[in-house]
């Protein structure tokens, strides 16, 4: 297939992993308003659960727990799970604290976290990540058409998470998060309580961001604890500020074309200095750019815009 | 006993990052990402004046102009204009400053691993104990200059007074005299370049890499914590504890939690005791220095 | 039968509210007034959950509730209302009439499920949410968000939500601050129809003329301390709330 065609298709993979990612973020950063740094702790767990329920026993020159071999769907429903489950555990606590403390201490998680992939050898091979990987379907297709497949199924479940999050955010759900986010003391006297409504959101944006990180491994078939650093978190933030934070759209919007942006070049064939080089000027460039939305339209591209209710009939 | 030698070398370092982190938290209010960032940049310029054939001291001094004034632009360019918009925006804007920091320098200076070109020295020795070397010792020395420059400085000086009036209260400060403009200028000044001292400090001790700066911020942000979000001497007390504190940890732990046992120290005083070490002091609730 | 029993409270050493007891019968309108400093707002701050009281209790039909949550007490049927009216700026008046409205259970399984359902509203809801608006004024901002609203318009929008919840109790906080005298009548009428249908209040504010207006029962603070209880008439000729009301801004009568 035409190296090209190919490469967009990798990126749009991404960029619909990412979008996932954004769609999680929003739910609790943009109707809620969660100052989240840690998604990428439920991104991480989501794939080693999957990685380690779906994945052939250790062999030899790697050492890992679990390695059950189960169908790919049920790996995806356990990185969910799990990803949930991470979130019920660290939001308990955490989502006692003022904003401030919360917003350090989600970030504090995240680095544990990794800091435990890494170096818990007997549990994820540690820093040597787990490679070999087979990817879904490979038995059945040329790589060339899993390749479309898995991108087919990534902008399948972008649609689902899409539509279940609209669900959510439509609901008297998201009507009471949004009033969280707005005037807590005002939506205290409206009967709604705080803690209860802030765990479920972070649970569902932790199940989601799960889900997104089994699909990270689709893509990859490798995990390594270096690809779940707070960059990670950061960048999907970044994403999310440039596509419009507080609406669906703008998460949608947002994921893609941060990836798009950050990838494009990979295509260009580049000595390994300039590679490195060019890969330094574009996290310069991201930093520029956040820089410059947040100054000039903090609200993003797609700005949050007042909701019309509709009357069933 | 080592140990603790180690622990409080690294903890002075720490100091010198934490403190301008602990004014620019006080007096601003917003968790500047980007602090990190600038501990690096004054790694590498100084790298880049000792290449200039500057001497290393010289450089230093050097680093820390350069950083003052980097700062200070920063600060009057890009986060003053947003200052209004709340602590998310400026949050944010300091993590775009430091992806653009850590950018440009990685874009000048490559990803390789570096050091500064100091004649190697044997440890000072007591009782033909090896206790520290030279730079190490200086390191100490500058580090206590340091804490008590700082604190006669927000003491005794009127430039200093009036930060603390500031960060107490921006509109009585006003009415008062002080000038919050010039206030957040030297705030940043000195902010800034401490954070390049401690970046040089840091390469002295250890290596010069890209991830030198998000190590160190993390590594301030639990200092920070611990001695108690904007309490400065809680950050002094707090930065030589958690180098001590580090060192007897990784006895216990594998030697990679390092930064991990920040972390944690940084989760488990949010969740017992969020004022961190300056509840020692300051009655609950005020926020003192 | 909402009381609150013998209220001490301190900020830093300051006595704020020193041994204060006052009971809100079903059905009546009870006010509160004190200039500032007085204690009103401290004590209002405790009785409608939102300060936890040093020592004393507040009870509700007999029921202890000193110490439950804001949220717990508006599910008994007890809301308040905020000195600064900004309601939730970034959600529509009709959103936010809807986060007052009752039964509209944040429930994230429903959300999920029923989604076609779940984004629109019945008709009944949106009938009377527009009947409310209407009487306040903002028939035709339905669709506008809070934070485009005129000052005037924020208070009338926070009376309609607040008669879009139908509290059995209502806490009124300053609602008279910073109010024209039209609006003023307006929030009178609000007031009397909301008392007509069943609605208790307490209401606390230091515009003497506007308490004595609307208020059956008056309870007179100074220094933490009720100093005067009773009608509007015996309170205004009480030489003790005369004694603090001279030279302050008492309002018009």
């Amino acid at each position: 297939m035409d190296s090209l065609i190919l490469f967009l298709i990798g990126i749009l993979s991404i960029g619909a992993i990412y979008t996932i990612l954004c769609l999680a973020l929003n739910l609790e950063a943009g109707v809620d308003g969660l100052w989240d740094l840690g998604i990428v702790s439920f991104f991480g767990i989501g794939a080693y659960t999957y990685v380690l329920l779906t994945a052939a026993p250790a062999e030899h020159h790697q050492s890992y727990v679990l390695g059950l071999e189960l169908p790919i769907w049920i790996g995806v429903l356990g990185a969910a799970v799990m990803g949930g489950l991470a979130a019920l555990l660290i939001g308990a606590p955490s989502l006692r604290l003022k904003r401030e403390y919360f917003l350090i201490t989600t970030l504090a998680f995240a680095e544990v976290i990794r800091q435990i992939y890494s170096n818990e050898l007997w549990l994820t091979n540690g820093v040597a990540g787990i490679y070999g990987l087979a990817p879904p379907f490979s038995e059945a297709l040329s790589p060339d058409a899993r390749h479309v497949t898995i991108f087919a199924l990534l902008i399948l479940a972008v649609a689902i998470v899409y539509w279940l999050v609209r669900a959510c955010t439509a609901s008297p759900f998201g009507r009471s998060l949004k009033a969280l986010r707005e005037n807590e003391p005002l939506a205290m006297t409206a009967g709604i309580n705080p803690f209860a409504l802030h765990i479920r959101v972070f649970v569902l944006a932790g199940a989601f961001a799960g889900v997104a990180g089994a699909f990270y491994v689709w893509y990859n078939t490798l995990i390594v604890p270096g690809q779940f650093v707070a960059d990670v978190t950061f960048f999907v933030w970044t994403a999310l500020i440039i596509g419009g934070i507080g609406n669906n759209v703008g998460a949608l919007l947002g994921g893609f074309l941060f990836i798009i942006l950050h990838d494009a070049l990979r295509f260009l064939p580049l000595s390994n200095d300039m590679a490195e080089v060019i890969s330094s000027v574009r996290t310069a460039l991201i930093g520029v750019i956040l820089i410059l939305v947040l100054r000039w339209r903090p609200e993003g591209i797609v700005r949050e815009r007042p909701v019309t209710i509709p009357v069933r009939r | 006993m080592e140990i603790i030698v180690f622990g409080m070398i690294s903890g002075c370092i720490i100091l010198f990052g934490a403190l301008g982190f602990s004014m620019t938290l006080k007096a601003e209010g917003f968790i500047n990402v980007a602090h990190g960032q600038m501990l690096l940049l004054g790694a590498y310029l100084a790298l880049a004046f000792s290449s200039f054939g500057l001497g290393m001291v010289f450089s230093t001094l050097l680093v820390m102009v350069c950083c003052g004034f980097i700062g200070v632009l920063i600060y009057r360019f890009l986060y003053s204009p947003v200052k209004n918009r709340g602590i998310l925006v400026l949050l944010f804007t300091s993590v775009g400053v430091a992806y653009a920091i850590n950018g440009i320098v990685g874009a000048l200076a490559g990803k390789r691993v570096m050091a500064y070109d100091l004649p190697p020295v044997r440890a000072l020795r007591i009782d033909d104990v090896p206790i520290m070397t030279i730079y190490e010792l200086m390191i100490v020395g500058f580090a206590l200059v340091a804490a008590i420059a700082v604190h006669l400085f927000l003491t005794a000086t009127w430039v200093g007074k009036s930060i603390r009036a500031v960060a107490d209260n921006f509109d009585l400060a006003r009415v008062r005299g002080f000038d919050p403009r010039r206030t957040s200028d030297y705030v940043w000044f000195i902010a800034s370049a401490l954070a390049g001292v401690a970046g040089v400090f840091s390469g002295i001790i250890g290596s010069l890499h890209l991830g030198m700066g998000w190590q160190q911020i993390i590594i301030i942000l639990a200092a920070t914590v611990l001695g108690g979000l904007g309490s400065i001497y809680g950050v002094m007390l707090a930065s030589v504890l958690l180098g001590i504190g580090m060192e007897i940890g990784i006895t216990i732990l594998p030697s990679n939690y390092r930064t991990g046992v920040a972390f944690l120290i940084i989760i488990a005083i949010l969740f017992l005791r969020p004022e961190g070490l300056q509840s020692l002091w300051a009655p609950r609730g005020g926020a003192r220095i | 039968m909402l009381e609150a029993h013998d209220i001490h409270h301190s900020f830093g050493g300051v006595k704020a509210v020193d041994g204060v007891s006052l009971s809100v019968p079903p059905g009546r309108i009870v006010g509160l007034i004190g200039t500032n400093g007085a204690g009103k707002t401290t004590l209002f701050n405790v009785v409608s959950g939102y300060l936890r009281a040093g020592s004393g209790r507040v009870t509700y039909n007999g029921e202890d509730i000193q110490g439950e949550p804001p949220h717990r007490i508006a599910r008994r049927g007890i809301v308040r209302t905020f000195q600064t009216p900004t309601g939730f700026p970034r959600m529509t008046v009709l959103e936010n009439m809807l986060v007052f409205a009752r039964g509209q259970e944040p429930s994230v399984v429903r959300a999920l499920t029923r989604r076609r359902e779940a984004g629109a509203i019945s008709p009944d809801l949106s009938d009377r949410a527009q009947e409310i608006l209407a009487l306040f004024g903002l028939a035709g901002k339905r669709d506008v968000w809070a934070q485009d609203l005129g000052a005037p318009e924020l208070k009338m929008l926070e009376f309609a939500r607040t008669t879009m919840a139908k509290p059995h109790y209502l806490l009124l906080d300053e609602p008279a601050a910073g109010v024209n005298v039209a609006l003023l009548d307006k929030l009178t009428e609000a007031i009397f129809r909301l008392r007509d249908e069943g609605v208790t209040f307490l209401i606390v504010d230091h515009n003497l003329g506007f308490i004595c207006r609307v208020c059956e029962f008056i309870y007179a603070m100074a220094d933490g301390r009720v100093i005067c209880e009773g009608d509007p008439d015996q309170v205004v000729n009480d030489p003790g709330v005369i004694d603090c009301y001279i030279g302050s801004a008492s309002g018009d009568r």
